[in-house]
């Protein structure tokens, strides 16, 4: 109010915190879950998904969420549910079955926030409808789960979301000064967390790390949440993404786990000591037998791992004839003085080189 | 025990506190504490009063010297 | 003050712990300050503690937390601590210090987010609706409403013509809010005041929440409970757009302020029948923050289309500094007049320009530059975003403009106060130390000199204990 004085323009100059989407895949393997029954059943790891979710949505109104189930034969959209869904549109048909009653009494409940409630019908009513889709015979088929599907789903989907969040955000950006020299993150800050309850995923290994990288270059990191078995890939993933990953001892407190490392995002990181893993296996996978290996067999063209030499030294991903030097002969001895070694190291490389072959 | 007093921090350039202190030296009725260079501690009922005697000062100082403002009067 | 939190935060902080406690037993209430009054860092410290079996040793907390963001920290700890959702055991020699939530907090926000409880705080939803009621039928009342109220503020600029729409509650309340003066009630005292222009330039929702809060003063005035009033306020944010809710679980304050917010627009009650109310977006966004109500001005400009009149941008800058404002709204030509300098006005355009006197005087009366420029910018014409630089994502306006506008408002920064409290005459050096790193780290620090030792905080409260304490540990020792 005053000419002099500036103090009232000080303040008020920091803008809240940007929004965040939150993509959940949820893996949905049976045989996974079933192995957990006695410590974390299904119904008890959705009730603190669920929480953890309007927990999320509580932090900041424009907070988003998105569920992804990745289930052993399919990736399932959980939450939002496509709008083109034709079964979504059977059951509206067929009226009022079952959990359509409870879904509006459920509705009205006043003691209940309504976008809270909107979320955790929805996300129920496409788990019931998974688990009744799922066959006897797809279980049989299969022991593993859909990641690689499920990834590339979440990252297309963050996409979507960021360019339409640019979009409706673009009549109220301010225009960029000279005297504007904060350097403030904008736009929509994305972040998947992986509930993951399955083994190994090896042979899905070339699919996993292209999702990998691609949500590197899109900076949204990968938070790996792991209730059961190892999966060397998400370990990576996490590390590669500078994501939280953590592998629970005990299920009983997953919702702590969940509120105290899982929900901090982006920003909240940035002030937080986040958990991350000691060790990382950074062990690789042959693109012939889907394997993991400690040493393997480089192709100089493409880089393809191969765990045994190609038959007839052909890459099987780009084709090239390779030779394969003198692999298996013991390493030659070479006599070693002191004047002459940087002689010797020269000789070994110059003829290493024109033969790709092992690491 | 330490001494706590309850004042308003101002923060201005020196010179703005040259003329603050200008206006303390006639009666000391505005300044508890003299910080350092660029800060100040003066009473608490006396804020307004000082931001119009600085007001006036710097009114008479500063011609309004703008060669947008004294050209935008006439070309209309 | 351009950010509505930080007023009805200051509002908040002045209440006792007593009537904390009575709020917070509302889960509606709870979520609302959690979502709107905390700092970031604040609600992960809240979301962790939540699910805690036992109290968290502060040390834990700390190693938990960055060491170069100890600042971010205190200041997320003193917030909590104000707000009455924390508590922090006292230090003593034998035992840590430990941190938890306050029982009716936590209790209150873990029924919120787990929709249990019986508490009906999130209203009551009508099982019967009224077809003519659509959510641009809200829009359009809410706008009409809201809109009749800074038509009578800037109506009020050209010597205090009200129009007859407005109810008399909501004369009383601006007068009394010192936003328009009434004629007659002092010599020359008419019109607009100082903080009804800047309360024009404000967002809707910080000019909401400014009207609120007068409300709420008033209401104790006038012997209503204000945590009811308050609760039933967050309620509100926390309704869906577009849906019934009945009135008839509400208390007798609680209907009185439902009265008064149809006058403000941010209900709406059909005449037919009595016993419903429809949240319009004015309240439902009560509790969002600045990215939900971009969704609002959108909303407002659908509604403000729909009845014909111009929703699209009708300002033109040019980088001489003349502006052409394509436009008849006297509501529009008014606030324009309170930052640019007006020669000339034609059936559907005002032209003028912006000078260093016009921008000064905006500025004297508490409008800031970036105020300005963000209305500059949103009713940008068209034209100005078709400019090569705007449509390669640079600025709408010239940068010179905002530049310049930016620069004229520094010229009038010449001095910054801060109310708060002088620190001296400390015992030794490690006293002081310890003193202002504490105050550092809570966030209250704001100047400090080694030589001198001396320092300036804004608030004491905390640092006293603090002073105590150590004081009780040296005895021990």
């Amino acid at each position: 109010m005053d000419g002099v004085d500036g103090t009232d323009r000080q303040e008020g100059k920091q803008d809240g915190p940007t929004p965040s989407l939150l993509f959940i895949i949820l893996d949905t393997n049976p045989h996974a879950w079933a192995l957990l029954q006695n410590t974390l059943p299904f119904s008890k790891a959705i009730a603190n998904i669920l929480v953890f979710i309007n927990a999320h949505l509580a932090v900041n109104n424009a907070n988003q969420v998105a569920v992804i189930a990745s289930h052993s034969q399919r990736s399932v959209w959980l939450y939002p549910r496509p709008p083109s869904d034709p079964q979504h549109g059977d059951d509206s048909d067929t009226g009022m079955d079952d959990e359509n009653k409870t879904d509006t009494s459920n509705l009205s409940d006043a003691s209940k926030y309504r976008p809270f409630a909107l979320i955790e019908n929805s996300l129920l009513h496409s788990l019931r409808k998974l688990i009744k889709t799922t066959t006897e015979a797809d279980i049989k088929a299969t022991t593993s789960t859909q990641m690689a599907g499920a990834l590339t789903m979440a990252l297309s989907y963050i996409n979507k979301a960021t360019i339409a969040f640019l979009d409706t955000g673009a009549a109220a950006k301010p225009t960029p000064t000279a005297l504007d020299s904060s350097d403030k993150a904008v736009g929509l800050q994305s972040r998947i967390l992986v509930v993951s309850v399955s083994g190994d995923l090896a042979y899905q290994y070339i699919p996993i790390m292209n999702s990998t990288f691609a949500a590197q270059r899109l900076r949204v990191p990968m938070d790996i949440l792991k209730l059961a078995g190892d999966t060397v890939f998400l370990q990576q993933a996490a590390f590669t993404t500078r994501a939280v990953y953590l592998q629970l001892k005990n299920l009983q407190g997953v919702l702590q786990y969940l509120m105290m490392a899982f929900l901090p995002d982006q920003l909240a990181r940035k002030h937080l000591v986040v958990p991350t893993q000691e060790v990382v296996d950074f062990r690789a996978a042959c693109f012939c037998h889907r394997s993991v290996v400690d040493v393997g067999f480089v192709c100089s063209i493409c880089l393809s791992i191969f765990c045994t030499p190609p038959e007839g030294a052909i890459c099987l991903t780009c084709e090239t004839q390779l030779a394969l030097g003198d692999y298996g002969n013991k390493p030659a001895v070479i006599p070693k003085k002191k004047k002459k070694k940087k002689r010797a190291l020269d000789g070994g490389s110059s003829r290493a080189t024109p033969a790709p072959e092992a690491a | 025990m330490p001494r706590a007093i309850r004042g308003v921090l101002v923060k201005v350039d020196p010179s703005i506190k040259a003329i603050i202190v200008n206006i303390d030296a006639e009666n000391h009725a505005f300044i508890i504490e003299d910080l350092d260079e660029d800060h100040l501690v003066i009473k608490e009922n006396m804020v307004s009063v000082l931001k119009g005697r600085i007001d006036e000062i710097l009114a008479a100082v500063l011609t309004v010297s703008n060669p947008n403002g004294a050209e935008s009067d006439s070309d209309y | 003050m351009s950010d509505p939190s930080l007023a009805s935060f200051e509002y908040l902080e002045k209440l006792p712990g007593t009537t904390f406690n009575k709020l917070y037993e509302q889960p509606s209430t709870a979520l609302a300050i959690f979502r709107r009054m905390l700092p970031h860092l604040a609600k992960t410290f809240v979301m962790t503690l939540l699910y805690m079996s036992k109290p968290l040793p502060l040390a834990d907390l700390d190693e938990w937390v960055e060491p170069n963001s100890q600042r971010e920290r205190g200041d997320a700890l003193s917030t909590l601590s104000r707000l009455h959702i924390v508590a922090i055991t006292a230090p003593s020699r034998d035992n840590p210090q430990h941190v938890s939530l306050l029982p009716n907090f936590r209790k209150s926000l873990r029924y919120a987010l787990t929709g249990g409880g019986n508490h009906h705080s999130f209203g009551v939803p009508s099982q019967d609706s009224d077809p003519d009621v659509t959510i641009e039928a809200l829009d359009e009342y809410a706008t009409s409403q809201w809109e009749g109220i800074l038509h009578y503020l800037v109506h009020s600029v050209g010597g205090g013509r009200a129009s007859g729409k407005l109810s008399e509650s909501v004369t009383t309340l601006l007068t009394s809010g010192d936003l328009v003066r009434r004629p007659g009630s002092g010599p020359g005292a008419h019109g607009i005041t100082k903080s009804g222009f800047s309360f024009l330039l404000q967002e809707v929702n910080a000019q909401v929440w400014t009207l609120l809060l007068l409300f709420i003063e008033n209401s104790e005035l006038l012997g209503m409970n204000s945590v009811e009033v308050l609760s039933f306020l967050f309620m509100l944010g926390s309704l869906e757009l577009g849906q019934a809710y009945t009135t008839t679980t509400l208390t007798e304050s609680q209907l009185h302020t439902l009265n008064q917010l149809v006058d403000f627009g941010l209900v709406y009650i059909p005449e037919s029948t009595p016993t419903l109310f429809f949240p319009t977006r004015l309240s439902t966004t009560l509790t969002s923050d600045a990215t939900a109500l971009r969704s609002v001005g959108a909303g407002f400009d659908a509604a403000i289309a729909s009845r014909g009149g111009e929703s699209q941008g009708f300002i033109i800058i040019e980088t001489n500094y003349r502006m052409y404002a394509y436009t008849s709204s006297p509501l529009q030509i008014a606030v324009l007049a309170l930052f640019t300098k007006l020669y000339i006005r034609y059936p559907n355009l005002v032209a003028g320009k912006i000078t260093q006197k016009s921008i000064g005087e905006a500025i004297r009366h508490g409008i800031t530059a970036d105020q300005v420029i963000a209305y500059l910018n949103t009713h940008a014409h068209p034209q100005l975003h078709k400019t090569p630089a705007a449509l390669a994502g640079g600025p709408v306006l010239p940068p010179t403009v905002v530049d310049q506008i930016k620069l004229w408002q520094l010229e009038t920064e010449r001095m910054e106060t801060i109310p708060g409290f002088l620190f001296k005459d400390f015992q030794d050096f490690k006293e002081y130390n310890d003193c202002s790193k504490y105050a550092d780290e809570i966030g209250v620090l704001q100047w400090k000199s080694d030589g001198k030792r001396t320092f300036f905080v804004t608030r004491h409260e905390q640092l006293r204990d603090f002073i105590k304490s150590r004081k009780a540990r040296e005895a021990a020792k």
